[in-house]
């Protein structure tokens, strides 16, 4: 009698550990904090960015909060993948574990091993068919062990989203130009995207943001709050923001 | 004060060299992490010692034979030299392998004195071992004591009367202790014999030193080797599995572990405490028993406990006949037996070690068997010109996460690099063409001199496409001394009618795609 009261009581002190809906997000950097619904992305999301090459760009500067404050991503198979630029916008490289040369047979334990060891696995569109329900064996692992799954477009499959379930969100990349480089002078500065992000996990329409990946400072930078469409984009660069003595390529 | 255990140690020295298989005669080395960790009596007269780096080593001595670590393999090993031990006594415990001890109250009444028995034991070693090392035991009071005296050069039994333990620690040197930072500190305060270090008060000790400096002036004075705060289990925590069927399969058995691993740290957990030493206890269905205890300096953790109940079951099971069960295994029991208080293990801080460095350790593991030493890489940065050399990717296995200082990019300019932003995305080996409005190929003097205003750009399997803007040339030249590695080009920024911007290059009369931004 004693004893299973005793039982009762130890089992009563064990609480199990409190998980709050804060610390299974992965924070994003505040300039694109508006993009979603929750200011970051959720643990065990299948995520992708289309738009190469400036979605690249996004995705490492996307990613920059979570490696400088210890967390880990991994790549599979990007191809020609730089560094340096992923430096440049704030990614700890330090933290990114560069996997590659997978094929048919070993792509899914690769990605398999790397389910809860790794914040964020992004990988390449892979140049072979994955069957559908492998990959939703894939995100189901995710979803339990808090990884989030980004895809990024390939050189050859540029056009193809590659994902075969649909994505939780999607940001899809548009390049708007680049400024600091004129006809035979002067050097490439600062870049402007638009980013939509849309997908399952984006109630009503899709948000949308124009940001400077990097600005002329080599920083991150918004230009105009994201905003929903009902809003009509203005022109993505006015003439106050626009850095003076550089012209705007289109 | 408890008057010290008397207990016996059994050394094998180099015991991962031996493990990987590598000859007596031979200079060999094992690496963890791309440093040398033991290295054969062969490969140390030619000067390979502990801490050298693979390329150290190896220009040291060229024909150096390089072995990985793998833990499994030195425990499954060493299990027939345990095995040889347990002849003498069945209360065996394992800090690791290579090292064997045991208490030899019993035993050495048994076989006629210390002497008597350390004899015996070294007989049946050297015989298994078969002079692919020695065997070096050293009894006395105290594992501590036990361990050093098997370090005695001249004598391979050395037996330490009762009571004379602190007279053989004294005139031993304080880095003996084998705790860096501490022996760093009494070194500097002029302490250098651990008869020096016994000879202050335990009270200065503690309030200078803390709980570590107390243990370690308890050793140093040959008192108790174990933890002042280590209590015995007030209960029977034993946590056990009965296997039905019996499983046969060490893979099977290693997956039991770990779910016993964690009902035991549960129910450690739910005391607050942790265990130094577990005994981990395997049962055939013939009834044969096999029992090891383990122990460790720190707290076990889940994971260590797993381990080393898999290595036991992996000797066990791959033993010779004599020892091998007939029949499967029926059941398994953890029992703790040092219970000390769950301090947490502090995690690093500024850098150091985290958790999730070590779950990406394992999983870099994982990914090299997999897709071999190259498939898994990490960066490290290097200074270069050009956007592909400045950044060398690394095989993982070949770093060790928890001790690694990563270079941060050099602030410091590099003349004739581009500076920032870099392109996105790299190429190698891409031909692409550049014309003017005529379509003339567009050429560089060595003057720096462009022929004609870029007008048309194209990528391999692409359109044309108008060129919006362009800079450039930034002229390299960079290594003509060495004919291999030598780059003269013209570097130019495009950006097209697309907006794409591009890096490329003329080296050699043709255009080539060094990156796109």
């Amino acid at each position: 009698m004693v004893n299973s009261s005793k039982q009762h009581l130890a089992d009563l002190a064990h609480v199990a550990p409190l998980v709050l809906a804060k610390e299974q997000l992965i924070a994003v950097p505040p300039p694109f904090q508006d993009l979603l619904p929750a200011v970051g992305i959720q643990r065990g999301w299948a995520t992708s960015v289309v738009g190469s090459p400036a979605g690249r760009v996004f995705a490492w500067a996307l990613l920059s909060e979570l490696t400088r404050s210890g967390g880990w991503i991994a790549t599979v198979d990007v191809s020609g993948i730089n560094l340096t630029a992923a430096n440049e916008v704030g990614l700890s490289i330090e933290r990114v574990l560069v996997v590659s040369g997978t094929d048919a047979q070993n792509w899914a334990p690769t990605m398999g091993a790397l389910v809860g060891a790794v914040d964020v696995i992004v990988y390449g569109a892979p140049r072979h068919r994955i069957q559908p329900s492998t990959f939703r064996k894939l995100m189901s692992r995710c979803r339990e062990r808090g990884t989030v799954l980004m895809q990024l477009p390939n050189r050859r499959h540029a056009t193809k989203s590659g994902l075969p379930v649909e994505a939780d969100v999607s940001f899809d990349v548009c390049p708007v130009g680049w400024s600091g480089l004129g006809d035979g002078h002067g050097r490439l500065a600062s870049r402007a995207i638009n980013v939509t992000a849309s997908g399952r996990r984006i109630p009503g329409q899709p948000r949308k943001g124009t940001f400077m990946v990097p600005d002329a400072c080599g920083m991150v930078r918004p230009i105009s709050a994201p905003t929903t469409p009902t809003v009509p984009i203005s022109a993505p660069l006015t003439s106050t923001e626009r850095d003076p003595g550089l012209s705007i390529v289109r | 004060m408890v008057a010290p255990q008397r207990v016996a140690c059994v050394w094998c020295p180099d015991w991962p060299v031996v493990a990987s298989g590598i000859s007596a005669g031979v200079p060999g080395a094992v690496l963890y992490a791309n440093r040398v960790i033991a290295s054969s009596a062969a490969a140390r007269s030619i000067g390979v010692t502990r801490g050298l780096r693979r390329r150290e080593a190896q220009s040291r001595c060229p024909d150096l034979v390089i072995a990985e670590r793998d833990l499994a393999r030195e425990v499954r090993t060493f299990e027939e030299v345990a095995a040889a031990v347990q002849g003498f006594t069945p209360r065996l415990e394992l800090t690791h392998a290579g090292t064997v001890t045991f208490p030899t109250r019993g035993p050495s009444r048994y076989f006629g004195g210390d002497d008597a028995l350390g004899a015996k034991i070294h007989d049946a070693v050297t015989n298994v071992l078969d002079d692919r090392t020695t065997c070096h035991i050293g009894i006395a009071d105290g594992i501590f004591a036990a361990r050093l005296a098997t370090r005695h050069r001249h004598e391979a039994v050395y037996v330490i009367g009762p009571d004379a333990s602190p007279e053989f620690l004294e005139p031993l040197s304080i880095t003996t202790l084998g705790l860096p930072e501490l022996v760093d500190v009494l070194w500097r305060l002029g302490i250098s014999t651990l008869g020096a270090f016994a000879a202050l008060e335990a009270a200065d000790v503690l309030g200078r030193f803390g709980h570590i400096g107390l243990q370690a002036h308890r050793q140093a004075s040959g008192f108790d080797e174990r933890r002042a705060d280590v209590s015995d289990p007030p209960e029977d925590m034993e946590v056990s599995i009965e296997f039905e069927p019996p499983v046969e399969r060490i893979d099977q058995a290693a997956f039991a572990a770990r779910q016993v691993a964690v009902a035991l740290n549960e129910r450690l957990e739910r005391r607050g405490s942790a265990c130094s030493r577990v005994t981990v206890e395997a049962e055939s269905e013939h009834g044969e028993h096999f029992i090891r205890s383990w122990r460790h300096d720190g707290a076990l953790s889940v994971g260590a406990i797993t381990d080393r109940v898999r290595w036991q079951l992996d000797g066990w099971l791959q033993a010779s006949p004599q020892i091998r069960p007939t029949g499967g295994l029926s059941r398994l029991a953890l029992r703790p037996d040092d219970l000390i208080a769950a301090g947490g293990r502090q995690l690093g801080f500024w850098g150091g070690e985290t958790e999730a460095d070590q779950r990406a350790g394992r999983a870099v593991a994982r990914i090299e068997g997999l897709l071999g030493v190259n498939g898994v890489r990490l960066a490290e940065v290097r200074g270069g010109r050009e956007p592909m050399d400045q950044i060398e990717l690394l095989p993982a296995g070949s770093i060790d996460l928890a001790d690694r200082r990563v270079a941060q990019p050099d602030e410091r300019p590099w003349p004739g690099r581009l500076p920032a932003p870099s392109p996105a995305e790299l190429f190698s080996q891409t031909a692409i063409e550049l014309v003017d409005a005529q379509h003339r190929m567009i050429e560089v003097n060595g003057r720096g001199e462009v022929s004609g205003t870029p007008t048309y750009i194209r990528r391999p399997g692409k359109t044309w496409r108008r060129v919006e803007s362009w800079a450039g040339p930034w002229l390299l030249d960079e290594r003509w001394w060495d004919p291999e590695r030598a780059r003269r080009r013209a570097r130019f920024q495009v950006v097209d009618e697309h907006g794409q911007a591009l890096l490329v290059y003329l080296e050699k009369s043709s255009w080539w795609l060094a990156g796109v931004y």
